[in-house]
């Protein structure tokens, strides 16, 4: 009974958190819409929603990596090594099918190296991919003899483009996998394992979840949405850099914070970092329509990933408090009606 | 414990002569003294930086904003002088406080909400880098040639020669010995590893964990910002990008040089050698014929498998504590 009524205890909370992140956004919508009211035009939103996708579908991975207490940076190189070489498989005549097993390859193999260095190497997830961030990165570029790859393909880059009921079909892809994903994470019984973990190793060790294996495996999914996220790019933007989605880990885990994921495990849904990912990106296209020059965009993620995570320890700090002292209370009147008894 | 501490330094010091010897059997000119020397402008402002992200690390926390407040004191730097016509030095001076501002903002967060030290540092590094690129909007400099044209005098800091050395060498030196000194030889850095081992065990001690936590960051943006102006004297130039890719040059150091990522465990001298190591190993392949953009991989192994190496001890001790763990098992557990 106890645990039925802490179980539902715990999501209101994680609604709770998701609520105060939907609001926000709905806010930045609604402040910019005044300002300048194109920003709510559908085809901004239209824009708004294709320009995510790419931090959505990262920003899912990362929750599950962040979930089980790790972190993952590697992410930004994976996106790029992925998308040059289904770039280059592209390029030069080979099918999109080919290029999509090619890039989910290239994504399980680095969350298998990254897995297997942080549990079985004991080596700390942040120094292992930060590592890996190098390493995939020179591959990348030794792959592609640091060239640019150009030239994909129109067929491939249409994918991008294509639309079913006026809805972009990537992003209603990508939105049924993550309301999919959100549902496994919060009701099944191996989705929840991933915050069991990251909520109390020990205790998940003792009730007998094979940590390592869903460790590994939240690294392998993470990897694996990089190497998606890394397709979509290519398809998007229709030529794949050296230096294509350096820095977009620390992009993708702000948002993924901003969503109210947790760093130090165990809290957070992929609905929350999904909305995350959709204020990061959508705060670029904000400031233009707020005729604010671009290069305030980094000042301006940065102090509101401060100011909110802050703020939003604050209160929950609080809230535990008072929970604790009510808690504390009533073992106290148990206690004595025992002693009474 | 403190046994364990010189050991890896000598497997460090080993280390960085093999390096020495191997380079210079590939290419002579390695072992032209000048050559070594010169080559501590490329990596002083990592090394400086390295030795007091050792101090953060060693009580618990993490620092990445390192190398976004190195482009904020430079453009700081090349806007008072250039464009406000302040005197270079004392311009110099105000972008070094304002590192430690950064690192103030940091740490007074870290230590007093105490939100996780990455995730503020994550926006300290997206908020100085974007205040970088503001100040550089405003003032209408260019982005990309930066702000230039700085006096003789300045340019001499990083470039100049004292006795044949040349000053970035001495700036290690110097930085080595302050941050060797406060750590390993005042109560201070007794106060930081005691921190880092059991910030509740300092608590009851009378040490005030919070301070020390916050001042490690302000040392550590103090530090970044001396980099920042070193770095500046050294291209000539202030950009808002420089040291933007720090991060993993600083980290590597750090952790390569012994300190535990977990904290509580480390030591500045290993830093030290392992800055040089990195940055020798940097001008070794560049000598040997290995291209720029490849260097990278290497260092990227080096980390990785200096740490699994670590890694061997802790994972000793982690199974005599869990064969410990079962030996007391069924009393204590049911008590």
């Amino acid at each position: 009974m106890k645990e039925v009524k802490n179980m539902s205890k715990l999501t209101t909370i994680t609604k709770y958190r998701e609520f105060r992140t939907i609001l926000f956004l709905v806010i930045l919508f609604l402040i910019v819409g005044l300002v300048n009211s194109d920003f709510l035009s559908s085809g901004n939103l239209y824009n708004a929603t294709k320009n995510s996708l790419l931090y959505i579908v990262m920003a899912i991975g990362m929750t599950f990596v962040l979930l089980t207490g790790e972190i993952d940076i590697s992410i930004g190189s994976v996106l790029g090594l992925s998308a040059a070489v289904s770039g280059v498989i592209l390029r030069d005549g080979g099918s999109i099918f080919l290029a999509v097993i090619a890039a989910i390859g290239i994504g399980v193999v680095v969350g298998l190296i990254n897995g297997f260095g942080v549990t079985k190497l004991k080596i700390s997830s942040f120094i292992m991919t930060l590592g890996m961030l190098e390493i995939v990165r020179v591959t990348q570029v030794i792959f592609t003899n640091g060239q640019w790859v150009e030239n994909l393909p129109s067929s491939f880059k249409h994918i991008s483009q294509m639309s079913v009921l006026g809805i972009n079909l990537l992003a209603l892809i990508v939105l049924v996998i993550m309301i999919f994903v959100h549902l496994f994470l919060l009701n099944s019984k191996k989705g929840r394992y991933f915050a069991a973990i990251g909520d109390n190793v020990d205790g998940a060790v003792l009730v007998g979840i094979p940590v390592a294996r869903f460790k590994i495996m939240a690294f392998v999914i993470n990897s694996v949405c990089a190497s998606i996220a890394g397709l979509i790019f290519a398809s998007q933007v229709g030529f794949i850099s050296t230096t294509a989605g350096s820095g977009i880990e620390m992009t993708v885990i702000a948002a993924a914070v901003l969503g109210g994921v947790s760093l130090s495990g165990g809290i957070g849904s992929i609905l929350g970092a999904s909305i995350g990912a959709i204020i990061m990106s959508s705060i670029n296209s904000a400031l233009v329509f707020l005729k604010v020059p671009a290069f305030w965009n980094s000042a301006i993620s940065g102090s509101l990933l401060i100011i909110i995570v802050v703020v939003d320890t604050l209160i929950s700090r609080r809230n535990s408090k008072r929970t604790k002292k009510e808690r504390l209370n009533a073992r106290i009147l148990n206690y004595q009606e025992e002693v009474r008894s | 414990m403190l046994k364990k501490i010189p050991k890896w330094n000598l497997v460090l010091l080993a280390t960085l002569i093999a390096e020495i010897v191997i380079f210079g059997l590939i290419n002579p000119r390695f072992w032209n003294i000048n050559i070594l020397l010169n080559s501590f402008n490329d990596f002083v402002g990592i090394a400086i930086i390295a030795f007091f992200v050792t101090f953060v690390i060693i009580t618990g926390g993490i620092d990445i904003s390192g190398g976004s407040i190195i482009g904020l004191t430079s453009v700081v730097t090349g806007l008072l002088a250039q464009v406000v016509g302040m005197n270079i030095w004392s311009a110099a001076l105000i972008a070094v406080l304002v590192g430690g501002l950064c690192g103030l903002l940091n740490g007074l967060l870290i230590a007093y909400t105490k939100v996780q030290a990455m995730v503020i540092t994550l926006g300290g590094m997206l908020l100085y880098s974007g205040i970088a690129l503001v100040l550089v909007g405003i003032s209408g400099a260019s982005t990309y040639e930066g702000i230039s044209g700085f006096s003789e005098g300045f340019i001499n800091l990083a470039n100049g020669k004292l006795f044949g050395i040349p000053h970035s060498v001495l700036v290690f030196v110097v930085m080595l010995l302050i941050a060797y000194i406060l750590l390993h030889r005042t109560r201070y850095g007794r106060y930081i590893y005691l921190t880092g081992i059991n910030q509740n065990a300092g608590e009851y001690s009378g040490i005030d964990t919070r301070k020390i936590m916050a001042s490690t960051y302000v040392l550590s943006g103090l530090s970044a910002g001396i980099a920042g102006v070193i770095l500046t004297s050294y291209l000539g130039s202030s950009r808002a990008d420089f040291g933007a890719e720090y991060l993993m040059p600083i980290l590597t150091a750090v952790v390569l040089g012994g300190t535990l990522i977990t904290g509580g465990k480390g030591g500045v001298i290993g830093t030290a050698l392992a800055s040089i190591i990195v940055g020798f190993l940097k001008l070794g392949l560049q000598m040997g014929g290995v291209q720029t953009q490849y260097i990278g991989l290497a260092t990227g192994f080096l980390l990785i498998i200096s740490v699994a190496l670590m890694g061997g001890q802790e994972v000793k001790a982690s199974i005599k504590r869990l064969l410990t763990i079962k030996k007391d098992r069924g009393g204590s557990l049911n008590a």
